[in-house]
């Protein structure tokens, strides 16, 4: 653990092996970005709008449902984890997150807010998928985005822990914390994805389940750290030590 | 042109400029918060004549911030027209006593709709 002072710092492991997200959940976490393309789709048939809004809505209807077909893909990927072999290889973090921060520019321009990362001096290896991880950080991101107020900035950082045995890679929102009984509840959100829909956030619980069956499929952990002005979501992996045996 | 004043509370951004889009085109002046604490302070701020209201808020839910609003006589009396994807699992009786007027299913709903429902809780 590496919290410092007036953080908290918490893993959502131990929930996340049992079962796999139910339908419900599913279906109630896509209706949100299917309702807001289905309204701004009506309101370019019946309303008439400037070139530049008319341009703007467009853009929010084809990022919308980008977005939407991530959580699709990512529903089907964590559904078939369990009977799938995956390649775990080494992997450079900084390259696979800049790969992430370039794909997701686009959306948080969109949505007045940057994504940016936290170069490292210092290179480090994990042991993971690529595919998996880099689709953990960009549920991260997407999440942080939810929870970062206009005009800010979502940080992807890459850190060493346990003396170089575990790499850390986090997303940093600068939104308002979580509360702790929002943080509960998330967690025992977690323990049953049915029950989803009876709190919130549309943007962090079926994504967080899902990224937590993909670390789990990596032998990493994910986690939540709570700032006084918002919160890190991270996942620990095994550090390659293919580097110091160079 | 409409005088009254509505404030949107509503966390994602691109819906709430939706309904702002749809009310300014009617007339209305249009607020928004993106959370309960916010949505707070601006009532305070702005005294809307009208809330549109989504039940799933970054924080807290709309539940709290209903409490809140029927603690107080002057925005006890403020109409609300809950805007949710959990239309389903409401009921407009249990939720009269804290001044909604309206619930509006996001899913089914047409921009209209919102226009119609503010026409109807203002008059």
């Amino acid at each position: 653990m590496s919290a410092t002072q007036g953080e908290h710092e918490q893993y959502l492991g131990g929930s996340l092996r049992d079962g796999l997200p139910s339908l419900v959940a599913a279906a109630h976490e896509l209706k949100a970005p299917l309702a807001l393309i289905r309204q701004l789709s009506l309101s370019l048939e019946d309303y008439t709008f400037g070139a530049d809004e008319q341009k703007k809505m467009l853009r929010q209807i084809s990022l919308t449902s980008e977005s939407a077909l991530r959580l699709t893909s990512d529903l089907t990927r964590s559904v078939r984890l369990s009977n799938a072999l995956f390649k775990l290889e080494p992997i450079n973090p900084q390259q696979l997150c800049e790969d992430v921060v370039h794909e997701l520019t686009p959306f948080f321009a969109a949505h007045d807010c940057r994504v940016k990362l936290q170069h490292r001096k210092h290179p480090l290896l994990l042991i993971a998928n690529r595919d998996l991880l880099r689709r953990i950080i960009m549920n991260f991101s997407d999440n942080a985005l939810h929870y970062t107020d206009d005009n800010a900035t979502v940080e992807i950082q890459i850190k060493s822990l346990s003396g170089g045995r575990i790499v850390r890679l986090g997303v940093r929102d600068f939104g308002p914390a979580l509360s702790i009984n929002v943080l509960n509840s998330l967690q025992s959100k977690l323990m049953d994805a049915s029950t989803i829909i009876h709190a919130r956030p549309q943007s962090s619980g079926l994504g967080l389940y899902i990224s937590g069956q993909f670390a789990d499929a990596m032998n990493g952990e994910i986690g939540i750290q709570r700032h006084r002005n918002g919160s890190t979501f991270f996942v620990d992996l095994q550090a390659s030590n293919q580097l110091s045996l160079i | 042109m409409n005088d009254a004043t509505i404030l949107v509370i509503e966390d994602d951004n691109w819906l709430s400029q939706q309904y702002s889009r749809i009310l300014s085109a009617a007339g209305y002046e249009v607020e928004i918060a993106s959370n309960a604490l916010a949505a707070i302070e601006l009532i305070d701020e702005i005294n809307p004549d009208a809330l549109i209201l989504d039940v799933l808020l970054t924080g807290s839910t709309a539940f709290a911030l209903l409490h809140e609003l029927q603690s107080y006589s002057d925005t006890g009396s403020i109409p609300i027209v809950v805007c949710t994807n959990l239309a389903n699992e409401l009921k407009l009786e249990d939720l009269k006593p804290y001044g909604v007027k309206r619930i509006l299913d996001k899913t089914t709903m047409v921009p209209d709709d919102l226009v119609v429902s503010m026409r109807s809780v203002l008059s």
